[in-house]
């Protein structure tokens, strides 16, 4: 934390790059961003895998608070939120979060990514064809 | 009756991943509304953003408990990405649903390359533990 510590001033510039570009994609697609914001923080900044994640949500946060601000102000007609569907599915993300808070440590973390990993790519898949 | 028991199943899945992997989960919540629950892109995108803001909340928490969350580095990108967040609304809101849908599939199919290759390397290197 300390070796992260003494760059952090330094690397401004890059924190706030990371945040741009985050945010930028966080409105664009309706993501958080985490998935370049962990890796950045990895890379750039040399934090570890913990603390990158960890910090990442914090983020996050922000970010996707002024996203869905600014998502709220602009839609019009169809492209409105379904608040009832986001209320449902956060009673069971809050649920998961502090579950997996708490036990995900004792799985691997190569099953996570990869259970991530084929996910998304069935995502990509329906959503390209 | 069932679509409700589709939302908390994904609900329970992103808040997992998101805590564990330090995401938000808008990389599942988006693809599963489009094409399990037949969100319009927009509508998608508008809905993922509301059930990230609080399950990231929560998420930064419980990782905040643990003493992991570096506050001053969280803020200043952030903030950062305030500036980012309205750009990105305002180019998503003002492209074509389809184009947007199209675009998001690329990235996920790049990023779900990326993760396969991260698990792989995870694995090998649990592998190489086990047996030293």
């Amino acid at each position: 934390m300390l070796r992260y510590g003494s760059r952090m001033e330094s690397n401004w510039l890059f924190a706030a790059l990371i945040g741009i570009v985050a945010g930028f994609l966080s409105g664009l697609f309706g993501i958080g961003g985490g998935v370049v914001i962990v890796p950045a923080f990895v890379l750039l900044l040399q934090l570890d895998q913990y603390r990158a994640a960890a910090t990442s949500v914090a983020t996050i946060v922000v970010t996707a608070a002024a996203a869905l601000i600014t998502f709220t102000v602009t839609a019009t007609g169809d492209e409105q939120i379904n608040w009832a569907a986001a209320v449902i599915v956060f009673s069971g993300s809050a649920v998961g979060a502090v579950v997996g808070a708490r036990y995900l440590e004792r799985i691997p973390e190569y099953v996570l990514t990869g259970v991530f990993a084929l996910v998304m790519a069935a995502g990509a898949a329906r959503m390209l064809l | 009756m069932i679509e409700i028991f589709g939302f908390i199943v994904l609900g329970l899945v992103t808040g997992s991943l998101a805590v564990s992997l330090g995401v938000g989960g808008g990389i599942i919540i988006v693809p599963a509304l489009v094409t399990v629950f037949a969100f319009g892109q927009h509508e998608a995108i508008g809905t993922s953003l509301a059930i990230i803001v609080p399950t990231a909340a929560v998420s930064a928490l419980a990782h905040h408990r643990a003493g992991r969350v570096l506050w001053k580095l969280a803020a200043l990108v952030g903030f950062a990405g305030v500036i980012g967040a309205v750009a990105g609304v305002n180019v998503a809101l003002a492209m074509e649903p389809d184009l947007l849908k199209r675009l998001f599939a690329v990235l996920l199919a790049a990023l779900s390359i990326r993760m396969a290759l991260r698990a792989r390397r995870l694995y090998v290197a649990s592998r190489s533990l086990d047996g030293s």
